[in-house]
């Protein structure tokens, strides 16, 4: 498969504090900020008619929790590992957002990683930054 | 945003400061250094831990004590830690800030390196920090009033901090394209133990 590109953010779940501390443990019931997971928006048929990827032109197989993708921050070119554990984002409400460094640009959400996954690579206060999604 | 050999060069100084924590008396060392920015904060490498797994070098929860360089935090998980601050460890609290500015009872998330005494030494600490998806429920002076899952939240615009980015905007301060009923991302930080707020960045669709 060849990666995809889009963009990446950050989610909370699992035990937190603050607007956190209701997030519970996802959809798969295995959800931690602590742990390298990421939620994805075709991690089931219930979970794609919430997130509609498609409806943003985006093409995105469907792979159910505990699936392991890398995800690569196109901005340093760091990778992390992680598996699903939730679903989302929901791309539909974002079609056609870009984030960019310099040259380099990225349109349409299609990860969410845990806080854990996503300061491996990018920094909390970033939000939002342009990435690629592989399988290996 | 993140240069490649500026990059580098941030990544092996990162190191250095790391590797002076572990080897001892370097607190000091690392402090001459002086501190990094938080958007440069991450650690470098090849990853050492399982997708799926925990990763023992992030912590989360709540500031219980703060002593000599030392936050004590409860993990939401009622795991306990030894948070060792250092004069590379970058800060976050709505903005990049210092030490000084960290009190207990404020949550966080950390990021560093564990050392073989049970601490971690951090590169980077984000205090307070909240990423929340929601709609616009009402706006006022100042203030944006969020629907997030059912709840609301009061998020502050801090004038000269908050700013908005409108699809692939820069980010800027004008507030004016918001609209109620959109959604937004909200970064922003926490006022402990409230239902509110501080506005860092509002990501909204024009």
């Amino acid at each position: 498969m060849a990666a995809l590109t889009g963009t990446m953010s950050w989610f909370c779940c699992g035990n937190s504090w603050g607007p956190c501390g209701t997030a519970g443990h996802g959809a798969c019931g295995t959800c931690n900020s602590g742990s390298y997971q990421h939620a994805w928006p075709n991690a089931s048929a219930a979970c794609f008619n919430i997130t509609r990827p498609d409806t943003c032109g985006v093409s995105m197989t469907r792979r159910g929790c505990g699936f392991r993708h890398y995800t690569t921050n196109r901005c340093n070119g760091k990778r992390i590992g992680t598996t699903i554990a939730d679903c989302g984002p929901q791309t539909d409400l974002w079609c056609g957002e870009r984030a960019c460094c310099g040259s380099v640009c990225g349109t349409n959400r299609i990860v969410d990683l845990t806080p854990a996954a996503y300061s491996q690579i990018a920094s909390l206060s970033s939000g939002l930054q342009p990435c690629s999604v592989d399988t290996v | 945003m993140n240069g490649g050999t500026e990059m580098t060069e941030t990544i092996d100084r990162r190191r250095l400061l790391t590797s002076a924590v572990v080897g001892s008396a370097a607190l000091a060392g690392a402090t001459a250094l002086g501190s990094l920015a938080p958007e440069a904060a991450f650690a470098a490498g090849d990853q050492a831990v399982e997708p799926g797994a925990p990763d023992p070098n992030f912590a989360e929860g709540r500031i219980t004590g703060i002593s000599a360089g030392m936050l004590f935090v409860t993990g939401s998980d009622l795991a306990l830690w030894r948070i060792r601050i250092t004069g590379g460890t970058s800060i976050w609290k709505l903005r990049p800030t210092t030490f000084d500015q960290v009190t207990v009872g404020d949550g966080l998330y950390a990021r560093g390196l564990r050392l073989p005494d049970g601490t971690l030494a951090a590169d980077s600490v984000w205090v307070n920090i909240v990423n929340v998806h929601a709609h616009i429920a009402a706006i006022g002076r100042n203030v944006l009033h969020l629907d997030h899952k059912g709840k609301r939240i009061v998020g502050h615009l801090v004038p000269g901090t908050s700013a908005a980015r409108y699809n692939n905007t820069p980010a800027v301060a004008d507030m004016s394209l918001l609209r109620v009923g959109k959604h937004v991302q909200v970064i922003g930080a926490w006022v402990p133990d409230t239902n509110e707020v501080e506005i860092a960045t509002v990501y909204a669709a024009a």
